[in-house]
């Protein structure tokens, strides 16, 4: 990959890589939780115009979240300063970057096409809601003893990312956003899949699609 | 010119806990080997907010006030949020290496009453200065509009202002009257003479004026937090909790009685007590009262 164009989401640099050149549509890539742009390398050819994938904050090149306030919504806004870096652009994300990506479609429907919906880490995030009865997990707890400086020259992600697998997904809230959004597809693959996906899955603008990411890809640009 | 309030004492003293990379401002009064009571203040204002009551719980503890990250002389963050508050506060009391009482005011109440669900073995008892999270309505404070836009389309404004952040920043005032006056309009019951001392370390000197010390980003995060799930995870609490509101009602308390006790309902151990004569500002209208609550309740 060359080196990819950095963007300023609030206090954090954001890298965004272009994996793919060309005209025409852009596809703009979300990774999964602890992932990197250079995931959607195999893809990006099944794609037919330009793919732009992005490293989340705390992410490959992009720079961590000091103090570690990591959420969906504020990775929403790494996707949205590269979004309007691009003008327009179809999304495609992979377990958090799912969740991200529908965030962004329904945010930005004038300037989201549609989205594809991936399974990958993250993809649940801590449930549809807290559980009172539930184990604790205080994940803050294991960030906060598993921080350490970032070793130079290192693209491991922060470790305090780990607080992006705390926060609850509500199926009402995806439903919202789904119905502001163009288009989604979710590939199914016969795994569950949690509340927040199938909630989306039944709204009027979505569609389920099987076989593979990459045959889902041209599908979403046909 | 060292500001002065009656029974207001600064700290005696005042130290850095490093906390998942901010270093939180951390002031002390009282003997250090006294029993350990930290408090957590809310949204917007600072540990010295407690220079009226602190003095007067030191008699018997090692009180603890916290500068929450982004307030007080805290370290600013990237970005903010309740889990991340509730890890600083659990580094203090990891800091302090013993466990410890909370008692927190607003949005301190509700995090420190969080942090003793989650942390049982740390804290010892919760006072909660209403801090019982808001009605499904939200706060309505002065020139407050109901926002009736869907979800979404709320998200695009954040969304919006993410994208204009890095130059986000307070204009400057021209003094501190100046910030006593806007202030006054979020607080009307909290007295000009107190607002000098307290909002006089809110804020700092810059060229032309003072600007709030605060981070203009500590607010405003946005997700699909519900207010039906303030409550239920209270019945975790092994600590002895008390409850406490004023008898003024004003923009920011306390809840309606009705959603109150079906809050509280949930917690295992509970008392409850009224401060006659505080709106929400409990500890700063009525630092006594409170204090001789405190005194009255904790290690009883």
């Amino acid at each position: 990959m060359s080196a990819p164009s950095v963007l300023r989401h609030g206090r954090v640099s954001i890298a965004l890589h272009a994996l793919r050149g060309g005209a025409g549509r852009a596809l703009l890539c979300l990774h999964a939780l602890g992932g990197r742009a250079a995931d959607w390398e195999a893809l990006a050819d099944a794609w037919p115009g330009p793919v732009h994938a992005l490293d989340f904050a705390g992410h490959g090149a992009s720079g961590w979240v000091r103090g570690g306030a990591y959420s969906p919504e504020l990775l929403a806004g790494d996707a949205d300063v590269a979004l309007a870096r691009l003008g327009d652009a179809w999304l495609a994300g992979t377990g958090l970057g799912a969740w991200v990506a529908l965030l962004v479609a329904g945010a930005r429907p004038a300037h989201v096409a549609g989205a594809l919906l991936l399974p990958g880490a993250g993809l649940a995030g801590a449930g549809a809601q807290p559980d009172p009865q539930a184990e604790l997990d205080t994940a803050w707890q294991r960030a906060s003893d598993a921080q350490q400086p970032a070793p130079a020259g290192s693209t491991a992600s922060d470790p305090l990312a780990v607080l992006l697998e705390s926060d609850f997904r509500p199926p009402d809230y995806a439903e919202a956003f789904a119905a502001r959004a163009r288009r989604l597809l979710l590939l199914e693959d016969g795994a569950p899949r949690p509340p927040w996906w199938e909630a989306v899955a039944a709204s009027p603008r979505a569609e389920r699609v099987s076989g593979s990411a990459a045959e889902a890809l041209v599908r979403l640009a046909g | 010119m060292t500001p002065t309030y009656p029974g207001a004492v600064a700290p005696e003293r005042s130290r850095l806990v490093e906390s998942l990379g901010i270093r939180l401002r951390v002031h002390e009064w009282g003997d250090p080997e006294a029993p350990p009571l930290v408090l957590c203040h809310g949204m917007f204002d600072h540990a010295r907010g407690f220079d009226t009551l602190a003095p007067l719980l030191a008699e018997r503890f090692r009180v603890v006030a916290i500068d929450a990250r982004g307030h007080g002389d805290s370290d600013w963050a990237d970005a903010y949020g309740w889990q991340v508050d509730l890890a600083d506060i659990a580094n203090v009391l990891r800091d302090l290496g013993r466990p410890a009482h909370l008692l927190g005011h607003s949005k301190g109440g509700g995090q420190a009453t969080d942090v003793a669900c989650q942390l049982p073995d740390r804290v010892r008892q919760v006072m909660n200065l209403d801090g019982f999270g808001p009605s499904p309505e939200g706060f309505r404070p002065p020139g407050f509009e109901v926002d009736a836009r869907s979800v979404p389309e709320r998200f695009a404004d954040f969304l919006d202002r993410r994208r204009a952040d890095e130059e986000r920043a307070w204009r400057p005032y021209a003094s501190l009257e100046d910030l006593v006056t806007r202030r006054r309009r979020m607080n009307p019951r909290l007295s000009p003479e107190w607002l000098r001392y307290f909002l006089l370390h809110a804020s700092r000197e810059v060229e032309g004026g003072r600007v709030w010390k605060v981070d203009p980003l500590a607010a405003g995060g946005f997700g699909p937090w519900k207010t039906e799930w303030i409550a239920p995870g209270w019945q975790r609490l092994r600590a002895p909790l008390l409850a406490v509101i004023g008898s003024e009602p004003d923009t920011w308390g306390p809840l309606p009685e009705a959603l109150l006790g079906e809050r509280l309902a949930f917690v295992p151990r509970l008392e409850r007590a009224t401060v006659q004569g505080a709106g929400h500002f409990i500890h700063m209208e009525r630092p006594r009262e409170t204090a001789a609550l405190a005194l009255d309740w904790l290690e009883r």
